[in-house]
Formats: structure tokens, sequence, C-alpha cells
């Protein structure tokens, strides 16, 4: 046991650098879930908000929910693959159907609900006395969105996107399936020649990496919520916690 | 309390009827003996010839199991010596090698090697079939007529400059990257892990994304996409004849029938007809069990 | 450069009818990997529960544990067991299992402690002992928050059977894997759509069993 943690950390002193070293992968991991992660949220807040703001499309949302979590992750990896082959055979600018782009699509098809059904949530669960008394007061239907509902649902919007951040952390390992590099590679590489210490080692810095993306998150919430909101009144807090960010998927 | 009852119950069902279903799985002993797991690492090839083993072995009344998809020999090399399946379908020379020996180009000597080497763990090899299956580095027409390139020797004038794509455990394999460097002194810009000569290394192949691939020697799909299988002019790749491998403990209890039985098989495999069947399994989605029922019938090892 | 397929119809409805009992089979084995996973999971988590709600302390401990089998990628711990327990359904029973540790025991725990505290007392008064307000007070009424647990990891287990494929088990995931290695999109789609259908009818199942287990709920609700 001793030897084996050993020898790990003699991992860690060998293999940070070149192209197959975790820095590096490491960084190819954070490349595709971070573009995932912002194209995502880019889609889904915009998304969520307006239809939480207007009150339509439920229905649309439990289904989001409901699909959302049923997705298999290694199914959409998979999936992806013919698609962008496809698309990349097509399309000329699009150089390669292989590695990054499914990974890239499979992550945002994860991404997506967790991020749009939580800012639906949020949105609509802003008090419509507050919304009321800001129509009163004359302000437009965008300002309000924008000015009032968005910055009270930003607790759970942020809450969304970081487990959908975690979520996207752990499922690029499978990237590796599909010709990607990341931190999968350690893990298939491993299992593959039947090298547990990579094996361990890849775990490992997904796990770090995951830790790493949930604090940030935490410091990121505590920089963006308005102070107001921050502290709030126990009420508050236990129905923000009610609406139970949807819980995220392991890998 | 109900529900903690019912979904007790409720597993309790499930794991019983998935006990029965396993016992049931083991079909009719015909054959009085121990069951052969058959067991198959992860590519096409190694599905059908697993089938092709596993369906003859039931046609005559042998009880037989299932394991294939397992992984890597690394992985189904241990799987074998502990027991955990009985009969893997083996290439003579990189087999030799993984134990420790030093394998050439001749199948006979290479084979007597073999049988030597693995007779010390408990394995029997039986007889090899001339169909042979190496490692094969293929580049595609357009890139064999730029560059000029007939063998593998001809790579060395680009070294620094193309990127070799293959299976993850390429460059731990002597007769895959280590052997390009050592016997032909290559040396490439970069190395891209992909599949074990599947679609993934084929569409990096076609796709510009790697410049040499590592394909199997016997797969259609070569000649399917008119790919440029380099020559071997170093003689890097020993003989790769296909080799049933089982355990001493199937051979007590069964004998010279089942020997008998597996080296007809193994006898009347051609290379040119496991590179059509492997290529209708990659290129055109058939079954491995369908593919390998057909070639059976058509040799006469099957009546259908 | 074109990729030229000998077939290139993205899914292929005629090798779907031509493999209906592989199709099944391998269904058949899906729903058997994650009904075990569930039971044993339940079990476990019960167990787990049980423990943390009688001395509190050890709920901490015990969701860091649980936390932290979370956040091992699936891959990993399936690949890491192999050589332990070997291509076995154990070892991925054992994976399966970890990972609805976390949020049932969560689940359990946040259950029982949401039952109103002055049906306990009243409970308590009418002279139930501890095993018996446990099972037949506590654990009823905290049945909506358990099932709600089981649902999602019901959802995420059956997700996760997929990734066993890998390891020779599967379920549907073995047409995931066979059509990634070779390039065959119909069983690609197959294994997925199979997977998520799956999914969806084990969330209702249960959200009808749930149904079922609280007739008071609904009868509250119909006053």
């Amino acid at each position: 046991m001793i030897e084996f943690f050993g020898d790990l950390a003699r991992w860690f002193a060998d293999n940070w650098d070149g192209t197959a070293g975790y820095l590096n992968r490491t960084w190819e991991h954070v490349q595709v879930s971070g573009l995932a992660v912002v194209v995502a949220s880019a889609i889904g807040v915009p998304l969520g908000a307006w239809l939480g703001h207007t009150g339509k499309g439920g229905l649309a949302v439990v289904s989001v929910v409901n699909i959302g979590r049923a997705l298999p992750s290694f199914g959409i990896v998979a999936l992806a693959l013919p698609i962008t082959i496809r698309i990349a055979d097509r399309v000329p600018f699009i150089d390669s159907g292989l590695g990054f782009l499914p990974t890239f699509i499979a992550l945002l098809a994860l991404a997506l609900p967790p991020i749009f059904t939580n800012t639906f949530a949020g949105v609509r669960n802003v008090s419509r006395d507050t919304v009321e008394a800001a129509r009163g007061m004359g302000v437009t239907e965008r300002r309000i969105l924008v000015d009032v509902e968005l910055p009270i649902a930003s607790p759970v919007v942020l809450a969304g996107i970081r487990t959908s951040a975690v979520q996207v952390v752990a499922t690029a390992t499978l990237g590796a399936l599909v010709g990607y590099g990341g931190l999968g590679r350690y893990i298939i590489d491993g299992f593959a020649v039947q090298d547990d210490l990579q094996i361990v080692a890849g775990a490992l810095l997904v796990a770090v990496l995951s830790v790493a993306t949930e604090l940030g998150f935490g410091a990121l919430q505590r920089r963006i919520v308005p102070p107001p909101l921050r502290r709030g009144t126990s009420l508050r807090r236990r129905a923000l916690r009610r609406l139970q960010p949807s819980a995220r998927t392991p890998a | 309390m109900r529900n903690v009852f019912r979904s007790r119950v409720v597993g309790a069902a499930l794991v019983s009827l998935a006990l029965v279903a396993g016992a049931c799985s083991s079909g009719d002993d015909a054959t009085d003996g121990p069951t052969i797991t058959v067991g198959s690492t992860n590519f096409g090839e190694q599905l059908i010839l697993g089938e092709i083993y596993a369906s003859v072995l039931e046609a005559n009344g042998y009880s037989v199991e299932r394991k294939f998809n397992l992984g890597t020999r690394e992985v189904v090399n241990p799987a074998l010596k502990s027991g955990e399946i009985d009969l893997l379908a083996e290439y003579t020379g990189t087999l030799l090698t993984f134990e420790g020996g030093t394998p050439s180009t001749d199948s006979d000597q290479t084979w007597s090697d073999l049988q030597n080497a693995i007779g010390d763990d408990g394995l029997v090899a039986l007889a090899y079939s001339p169909a042979q299956d190496k490692n094969g580095f293929v580049v595609t027409a357009a890139t064999a007529q730029e560059l000029g390139l007939a063998a593998v020797s001809d790579l060395a004038q680009y070294n620094g400059q193309l990127v070799l794509g293959g299976p993850p455990e390429c460059p731990d394999r002597e007769f895959c990257l280590i052997g390009l460097q050592e016997v032909y002194g290559l040396d490439f810009a970069g190395f891209t892990p992909l599949d074990t000569g599947g679609p993934l290394t084929v569409a990096a192949l076609e796709g510009g994304e790697i410049d040499v691939a590592l394909l199997f020697t016997s797969d259609g799909v070569i000649a399917a996409k008119g790919f440029v299988l380099l020559e071997d002019d170093r003689n890097l790749q020993p003989a790769e004849n296909i080799v049933p491998v089982t355990t001493e403990e199937i051979m007590d209890a069964y004998g010279e029938d089942l020997r008998d039985l597996l080296d007809e098989v193994s006898a009347a495999i051609t290379t040119a007809e496991l590179s059509e069947l492997n290529k209708r399994y990659g290129l055109d989605a058939e079954d491995p069990e369908d593919l390998a029922r057909e070639w059976l019938v058509s040799k006469g090892f099957i009546e259908e | 450069m074109i990729l030229a397929q000998a077939r290139d119809a993205f899914f292929r409805w005629d090798w779907v009818a031509d493999h209906l009992d592989d199709i099944w089979e391998k269904t058949a084995e899906h729903l058997v990997l994650t009904g075990i996973a569930l039971g044993v999971g339940l079990a476990v988590s019960l167990a787990l529960s049980v423990v943390a709600l009688r001395f509190r302390p050890s709920y901490g401990p015990i969701t860091w544990v649980t936390g932290f089998l979370y956040t091992i990628p699936s891959l990993a711990l399936f690949a890491f067991l192999v050589p332990i327990t070997g291509f076995t359904v154990l070892t991925a029973e054992i994976g399966l299992v970890s990972y609805t540790l976390l949020i049932l025991v969560r689940n359990i725990v946040a259950g029982i402690d949401g039952v109103d505290p002055a049906i306990v007392e009243a409970a308590r008064g009418m002279g139930y002992r501890d095993r018996q307000l446990f099972l037949k007070i506590e654990l009823p009424l905290a049945v909506p928050v358990i099932v709600a647990g089981l649902r999602i990891a019901a959802v995420t287990t059956i997700g996760l059977v997929t990734v066993t494929a890998l390891i020779g088990q599967g379920g549907v995931g073995f047409f995931i894997l066979r059509g990634l290695n070779r390039f065959f999109s119909t069983e690609i789609v197959l294994g997925t759509v199979l997977s998520v259908l799956l999914a969806v009818a084990a969330d209702v199942a249960l959200l009808l069993a749930e149904r079922a287990l609280t007739p008071w709920a609904r009868r509250r609700a119909a006053l």
C-alpha cells in the first residue's frame, strides 16, 4: 500500500510535461469542459429566464428535467461521433470529426438541462409581489427580467451552472473514447494496459478538478450574488434550498 | 415499513431471477465435463474467431459460455491463466513475446517456442492456423504517392514530421511503436491513441489527423478504403498465426477429441477468408454470430 | 475526404427488426443489473441512515465517504475493480451500488428528519417504542422523500449501467459499445434511446409506486 503511494507520487513527479503529461491533459480537459459550460450557459440562461419570466413552457421544462437526467453519458458521447463525422465531411472549415468536436457536442447536450431548468425555476419563483411592484413602478418587461428577476434568481441560476460544470468535468473523461485527450486518457489507456497506477492517477486528477470546479463556483457565487440576497432570512434560504438544483449525475 | 419490505422483496426477486437466468444459460450437457468459457479481446476479428470456436464446440455437444469483448491482452491473459476463461484465439508471435520469448518469421519455430513458453503456466497451444494477422502500418494512397512510400523503412526520411495513430497500448508494444523506433530508427512527431484498428483509427487516417495508422493485415478495411500497407522490409513483425490457446484442465477433461475438432477448424481458416469476414463485420455491420455460423456451414462443420 | 460507409443510413429500422431478441435480452440484463444495484443500494443506505440517525456525528463522515465515491469517474472505478473482482456482475454492482449511496442516504435522513415532530410526540405518547416508531411511523411518512431519492438513483443507475459495457457487462450499453467499435450508428442510437426510455419508465413506475404506498397523501389532498 505504502509502496503504491510512493509509486503514485513518483508518477506525478515524472509525468507533468509533454503532450501526454498531466498539465496538458488537464488543460485539454478544462478546455472542452469550459467551452461546453459557457455555451450551455449562453443558451440555457436566456432561454430559461425568458420562459420563466413569461411563465410559459412549464411542460417543456418538466420534460427536459426528466430526459436530461436520463441521458446516458456514454451513449451521448458515442452518438456524437457519427454525427460530427458527418458534419466534418460536409462542412469545409471543420477539419476533424474526431476528438474535440464530438466531446464538446456531447458535453453541451449534457450541460444544458441543469442550467436551463434551474434558471427557469429561479426566475419563475421570484415573488410575484416583487414583480408586480416593479411593473407598477413602470419598469419595462425586459428590465424587470434583467434588473429584478435575474439578480434575485442568481443563486439558483449559479447553482445550476455549478452543478452542470461539475457534471461536465466528470463526464469529459469519456472523451477519450472518441479520440480526445483530456484526463480520461489516463483511465482508458491505463485500463488498456492494466496499469493501475495510471488509472488511479487519472481518477485522482479528475476528482481534484471536480472539487476545484465546485469550490471555484462557490467563490464565484459569493462575488456575483447581490449582497442583500446573500445573507437573507432563514425563510428565503429554506425556500431557495427547496429549489434543489437537479442532483448531478455521476459520469 | 411497507416500502422497505417491498423493495427488499423486489430486490430479492430480481436477484433470484438473475441467479435462475444464470443457471439456465448453461444449457444441455451432451458432453459431460466442465463448461468451456470462450473469451476474446476487444476487436472485431476476435469476436468472430471467438464465435467460430464457441459455435463449433456447441454444435458438437460441448457446454460453452462466452465472455467476449473483455479488453486487451493485459486483461485477457491473466483471465486465461486464472481460469476465468478457458479458450482464447491468440497470435503466435505476439503471445510468445508477451510470455518473454523471441519469435521469428518462421511459423513452426515460433509456435513450438510458444508451446514451451506457456507450458509452465498450465496453458496449451493447439495447432496453429495458416491464417495470420500481423500489425500493419498503413497510409492513405494519396500520402503514399506524395511521399513515395512503399515500405516502412521509407518513413525514416520523414523523421520528426509524421504522426502515428493506433491503439492506446501501442507505445508499450514491441511490434508497434517500440519496434518502429528500435528496428527502423523511426521518430514520429507524435502518437495519437485511438482504437484497436477500428473506425476511429480509420477516420483519423482518412481525415488527416494522423499520417500513419496501425491496422491489422487481416482487416478488410485496408483494401476496401484503398489504403497502402507499407511493406515490413526489416521483418519487424514475426509470424502471427492464429492459434487457439486453452488450459490443461480442459485438455485433461476432454482430450484428443476436443483437440482434433479445434485443430480441424483452425486448419480451415485462411487469411483471405478472415479478411472478408472482418470487413463484413466492420463495414457492413453484420453480426459475428451470423458470420461465424455462415463460415462454419460453408466449411461443413455445421449443418444447415 | 468523404468517409464512405457501406450502409449510410443513420438509423436502420430493418436492423432493429432483425435483432429484437438481442434487444430483449440486453434490456432484461440492463433491468436486472439496475434492480440489484437499487435493491442492495437501498438496503445499505437504510443501514447507514439508521447509524447516522442514531449517532449524529457519523452523518458527516458518512456523507464524505459516499460523496467521495460519487466524484470518482465511473469508468475509473470499474477499471480499478476489474483486477480485483474480474469481469463479473459483482464488479459492475460494486460500482453501481456505490453511486446510489450518497443520494439515498441523504434522502432517507432528510425524510426521517422531516417528519412532523408533533406526530412523533403523539406516537410516543401512545406508547410506541423506538423501533416500532421508526418502522411504522417515521419511515412510512418519509416515503415521498425517500422515493424522490430512489427515482434519481434509478435514473442515474440506468445511465451508468451502459458504462459497464466496457467491462463486459453493459445491458443496452452493449449496443453502444459495439456500434462505436465499428461505426454503426444504428446500434449507438438504439442503445442510447433504450437507456433513456428505461430511465423514464423507471421514473414513472417509482412515482406510481409512491402514490400507491402513500394513500393518506391522496386522501388528504382530496379533502
